[in-house]
């Protein structure tokens, strides 16, 4: 080695020490954050990724994809990220019970999960569900849907995967909403599988092509559902057809602003990301679950938290992103203290 | 009069024929929606990329091999029109000219490595299929391009009376099909090939040539499929494509294509798209059960290929 190389070497190593405090993070934690496969509602858990590594000074905190929504590819990814080192995983249950498998081989190896955006069907060995919670979502939207139709009409329902148990509970949320009208609302009809562009396109269009004339409003209580009725409303030049939507996809914001939709019911994939990343480094970390935390029991699980719900209407579609964010500040700080011990 | 109701039963698509006129006298029976404009507007739209589909894999099926990447590789091409018109400013039919291409290459693709490799490209397209997909999310990390060229999604949306604009394309490509397999040699020689490969090849056929040319033209009908389905849905959604599978095969067999190849029925598989979008569009309009409708699409779609090989075993086609 000739003096200019070690001369080098010295410099890096003075930069490297010198530098060490500023790389320095607080756990060494290494965090998956998988959803079920590519849907764009799970964007925003990139950024929320990033921030949590960045905000919390977690050694690594990854957004990783399985290519398809199954849940063998879904299991592939995290076993073989697991034998990567990572330490604690956030996952979308491809399959409510299917997933409960591989979640109980993490824990058997002392890797802690949390399901995010969606449950897992008890018993199951994450540590809890954060996500929207969807009966509350729906009748909620349904209730502003009857009053942006004066409190009176009919309904139809734009429901998504009828394989999906939340669709189920989602029917159920909606059917109540009704039924506390008394009869001056009445739910006309639910249009299943809507929450794929192709068929959603096919089938929300048929349904106004017959029926138009008799609906005063639709409730979406799918991502692409909404999408898809949004435009077609918007196609049609309906003003007159009340709608809510669920999320905030550019479409609907779109057809807010335009009038043709009174309002989507917002989730939180971005407070589910950071707060799942941030409860996992501690829980990764040697904190446990409180016995008595205020979960809320769901017929899923009987450790849910609800990572909020808003409605987006012209009131407030400028200024909702930031509603969410303190949504989720407020969530984040007082966290540790209801629901871990540390 | 019996002579010519003999004549009409004769031909193979009659049956489908008489099943679809059967169930739009019952729907416009049971529900007066049926014939408005507007909704014979949304039936005749929801055709238009199924037939592309259809035929895609019609032609594949004539040559006597399956394609299993045609919804990947429309989907590709759809966030690849979508992406050249949105992230790259490209315009409307520059953009179309490239993403047709780009299915027509994918196509030649899938044709040089099934004959490059004697795998049955059935293997092959199975194998391409995912990788068509992979660069799909690749492309789009699962978020659609949403902004088009206003003419572009206009003329996806447009219409004249009930006459969607898009049906002109799949109109004009069934025309061109029937064409090319009745009139052309080379349709002629991959249905040739189709029909009995080793006898295609003692006369002196190529069948590596018709089989490579056979699905550079189902890729670029899987395209057009795409494109349309982008001006249909006024945006690339990365998801376009994933459920072509079962109505590319479903439609070209119950109009009448052997799946052992050879022969392939344009008007059969045209009639059979008709008639599948028939029963989704009555699913609708008679607010079937949600929770009951696959199983009656599966059933209603049963009845009508029992119906057609009725005929075919009463005229002694069999």
């Amino acid at each position: 080695m000739n003096i200019i190389s070690r001369g080098g070497l010295a410099a890096l190593l003075a930069c490297s020490v010198a530098s060490a405090p500023l790389a320095a993070v607080a756990s060494d934690n290494r965090i998956v954050l998988t959803p079920g496969g590519p849907h764009p509602y799970f964007a925003p858990w990139e950024q929320a990724a990033a921030d949590a590594a960045k905000d919390f000074g977690i050694a690594a905190v990854e957004y990783k994809v399985p290519s398809e929504w199954k849940l063998e590819l879904q299991t592939e990814l995290v076993e073989s990220s697991a034998a990567q080192g990572y330490t604690a995983f956030g996952i979308f249950p491809g399959d409510a019970v299917g997933v409960n498998s591989v979640v109980g081989e993490l824990k058997s190896n002392g890797i802690p999960s949390v399901a995010l955006g969606g449950c897992a069907q008890d018993p199951t060995d994450m540590a809890f569900c954060m996500a929207t919670d969807v009966y509350a979502s729906a009748y909620l939207g349904t209730k502003s849907l009857i009053e942006a139709m004066g409190g009176k009409g009919a309904v139809v329902h734009l429901a998504g995967l009828l394989v999906d148990p939340n669709t189920t509970l989602r029917v159920q949320a909606v059917e109540k909403a009704v039924a506390e009208t008394n009869g001056a609302v009445t739910l006309l009809q639910t249009v299943g599988d809507t929450d794929n562009q192709e068929q959603g396109d096919q089938k929300i269009n048929a349904l106004l092509a017959a029926q138009k004339d008799q609906i005063g409003g639709m409730i979406a209580t799918g991502y692409i559902s909404s999408v898809v009725a949004a435009t077609a409303l918007r196609n049609l030049g309906d003003k007159r057809i009340k709608f809510i939507g669920i999320d905030d996809d550019k479409i609907v914001l779109d057809g807010i602003r335009d009038g043709f939709v009174a309002g989507t019911m917002a989730q939180n994939p971005y407070g589910q990301g950071y707060i799942g990343a941030y409860a996992l480094d501690l829980l990764a970390g040697g904190c446990t679950v409180k016995a008595d935390a205020p979960f809320i029991q769901t017929p899923q699980t009987a450790r849910f938290i609800d990572s909020g719900t808003l409605l987006i209407s012209a009131d407030n579609i400028d200024s909702y992103g930031d509603d969410l964010k303190k949504l989720t500040g407020e969530l984040q700080a007082s966290f540790k203290d209801k629901f871990l011990a540390c | 009069m019996n002579e010519l109701f003999s004549r009409v039963i004769r031909v193979q698509w009659s049956g489908l024929l008489a099943v679809c006129i059967l169930a739009v006298l019952a729907l416009t029976i049971v529900s007066p929606n049926f014939l408005s404009e507007y909704n014979a507007f949304v039936f005749l739209r929801s055709l238009c990329v199924s037939l592309l589909v259809a035929y895609s894999q019609m032609v594949m099926l004539g040559v006597g091999q399956m394609n299993l990447s045609i919804g990947a590789l429309g989907g590709l091409v759809a966030v690849i029109v979508g992406g050249l018109m949105d992230a790259w400013g490209v315009p409307t039919l520059p953009a179309i000219a490239i993403a047709l291409a780009a299915g027509g290459v994918a196509g030649l693709v899938n044709g040089w490595l099934t004959v490059r490799t004697g795998i049955n490209g059935f293997i092959v397209t199975l194998a391409t299929g995912s990788a068509f997909a992979g660069i799909n999310l690749g492309i789009t990390k699962a978020i659609p391009f949403y902004n088009l060229p206003a003419d572009f999604v206009a003329f996806g949306n447009g219409r004249l009376g009930p006459i969607p604009n898009l049906l002109i394309v799949p109109l004009i490509v069934s025309v061109l099909l029937v064409v090319f397999f009745s009139r052309t040699v080379t349709g002629r020689h991959m249905l040739a090939v189709g029909g009995n490969s080793h006898a295609a090849e003692l006369s002196g056929l190529s069948p590596n040539k018709a089989i490579i040319e056979a699905h550079a033209l189902s890729g670029l009908l899987a395209a057009a499929a795409g494109i349309l389905a982008v001006a249909q849905l006024g945006s690339a959604q990365p998801s376009i494509g994933a459920d072509w599978l079962i109505i590319s095969f479903a439609a070209p067999i119950i109009g009448g294509a052997s799946l052992a190849g050879g022969s392939i029925s344009i008007t059969g598989t045209l009639l059979a798209v008709v008639l599948i979008g028939l029963i989704q569009n009555a699913m609708v309009l008679l607010q079937v059960d949600p929770y009951w409708v696959t199983f009656l699409l599966g059933a209603l779609i049963l009845a009508a290929v029992w119906l057609n090989r009725y005929r075919a075993v009463r005229v002694g086609e069999d």
